[in-house]
């Protein structure tokens, strides 16, 4: 098109030329517009600094689960969202800013349109599918450098690579909860403790302490390598030092504050799992003589771990753990009104505290997926519908 | 599991487009492609507001940042049969858009004969 006939254009449909800036964008279709091979993504808050600093986006799936997406740090899910509206997108087109900033800009600009849809990939931020790490995991834990199973070519082990080619999640999120499960990198694959090994190491760690009179607070790395080299790979003793504690260097020395309740809540694990139920005032008194000398039990250091039964007589306890239920939120409800028709918020919160999304709240999922009653003037919780 | 990479072809800073949002549908005036066909002018006023003729009409629209930024993707030709391990699949991310017109107001029809009074 020429300034002519843009002009003549401009005359026709009555527009004042003196009223416009005077460049003007003539807008075609390009050679490929129709072919379809442009799609649009719209951008969470982040994304789009992440790919202005060259960093790359990874879509995850298996064929039969819902796609995600994932940046280095986060996950989100992904749809397509459809509008009634036509989306062209132009590249080289000027905003009024531009052209006015910028004085020697052309009187007619020719813009080509590179493509054009109706819809784009929508995202939002969800929790990452991580529970299928534990799983991966526990198909082989390490049972120590005695175990005979090490030694025969097993493929039920991943490396980082590996775990990320199967998990929906971020490669940060991947990192962080292998660290929240205490896993460690045995000869570059992941691997999680066999829990009767795990408790091996600690009691090995706990008789230490005990026989050199240490305080719980200031125990030292290097006696513990030394002492206990002998028994156990120097990685292992320094492994379970810090799965349950603290690290820190006091005058160049490397010393470990213990961790009461996860070292109590390791006991009490310990204990509850040789029975589906035990009595709560006699189980009471056995972890408390169990855990190391200088340590407190309390029930809630059991969070998400085991679950008391206050209606019974007498008052029962048993195991019950987060990890070994459900990921999906209508499925984890359902599996935990199966196993109590009533809950109170106080009992049902460690079971349902990590499904709750980015700004979300346990009330706000109580509400959504239970149904509330007052039970001996008591709020309690239960499904929504039967359960069979 | 499937993995399709997004990533910047990586020559350079990323080119900033963008998007026209139209009601309705974009159909060519003789049936055949839309590829090489003119769509129309577009003008802005002095006061910024964008002017779009198409055909014979007049769209009115504003100026829109979008919260939101939308990063455009053209899928690339996969390998044929790539390793596990391997991504499957691969997009390129060609541009951003952070800025789009919006035609939402019905569009003024351009008369051409005003019929001469008899």
């Amino acid at each position: 098109r020429s300034r002519a006939e843009v002009d003549a254009t401009l005359q026709t449909a009555k527009l004042n030329p003196a009223e416009l800036l005077p460049a003007v964008h003539c807008l075609s279709f390009g050679p490929q517009a129709s072919a379809g091979e442009c799609c649009l993504l719209q951008l969470e808050p982040g994304l789009c600094a992440e790919l202005e600093a060259g960093r790359s986006l990874v879509i995850r799936g298996e064929k039969d689960e819902q796609a995600v997406l994932c940046s280095k740090d986060k996950t989100y899910d992904m749809k397509i969202a459809d509008t009634s509206n036509m989306l062209l997108f132009i590249p080289g087109c000027k905003t009024p800013e531009q052209l006015n900033a910028d004085p020697a800009s052309c009187n007619i600009i020719h813009s080509q349109i590179a493509g054009f849809s109706n819809n784009y990939w929508e995202l939002r931020r969800c929790r990452p599918k991580l529970k299928k790490l534990r799983k991966l995991l526990m198909e082989d834990p390490y049972e120590g450098p005695s175990s005979q199973k090490d030694q025969t070519l097993t493929f039920s082990k991943y490396t980082t690579e590996d775990l990320l080619s199967l998990i929906q999640a971020s490669e940060e999120e991947i990192l962080h909860q292998l660290q929240v499960i205490d896993a460690c990198k045995i000869e570059g694959y992941w691997r999680i403790l066999e829990f009767n090994y795990e408790m091996k190491l600690l009691d090995h760690v706990t008789q230490l302490i005990d026989s050199e009179s240490w305080s719980l607070n200031k125990v030292p790395l290097h006696t513990c390598l030394e002492e206990l080299g002998s028994l156990e790979p120097r990685e292992m003793i320094e492994h379970i030092l810090l799965s349950y504690g603290r690290k820190y260097v006091d005058d160049g020395v490397v010393y470990f504050e213990m961790r009461e309740d996860k070292i109590c809540r390791a006991v009490a694990q310990m204990l509850l799992q040789n029975a589906v139920k035990f009595n709560l005032s006699e189980f009471q008194e056995v972890w408390q003589q169990s855990v190391p000398e200088g340590m407190t039990t309390r029930l809630d250091q059991l969070k998400g771990l085991a679950l008391v039964d206050k209606s019974s007589r007498p008052e029962t306890i048993s195991l019950l753990k987060v990890e070994d239920l459900p990921e999906d939120n209508q499925e984890r409800f359902n599996s935990l009104f199966s196993i109590r028709e009533k809950w109170t918020e106080v009992d049902i919160t460690p079971y349902i505290q990590d499904l709750c999304a980015e700004k979300q709240t346990v009330g706000a999922l109580l509400t959504k997926y239970a149904r509330s009653s007052m039970l001996n003037g008591v709020k309690v919780y239960n499904s929504r519908r039967p359960i069979s | 599991m499937v993995q399709i990479v997004i990533a910047s072809s990586g020559t350079g800073a990323l080119a900033q487009w963008m998007l026209v949002e139209l009601q309705g549908e974009v159909e060519p005036r003789q049936s055949g492609s839309l590829a090489g066909s003119l769509l129309g002018d577009l003008h802005y006023t002095c006061e910024g507001i964008p002017v779009l003729i198409v055909g014979h009409h007049i769209l009115y629209g504003k100026v829109v940042q979008l919260e939101k930024p939308f990063a455009v993707l053209v899928k690339q030709g996969g390998a044929p049969q790539p390793s596990p391990g391997e991504p499957q699949g691969h997009y390129t991310v060609t541009a951003l858009i952070k800025t789009k017109l919006l035609f939402k107001t019905r569009p003024k029809p351009i008369i051409t004969h005003v019929p001469k009074k008899v």
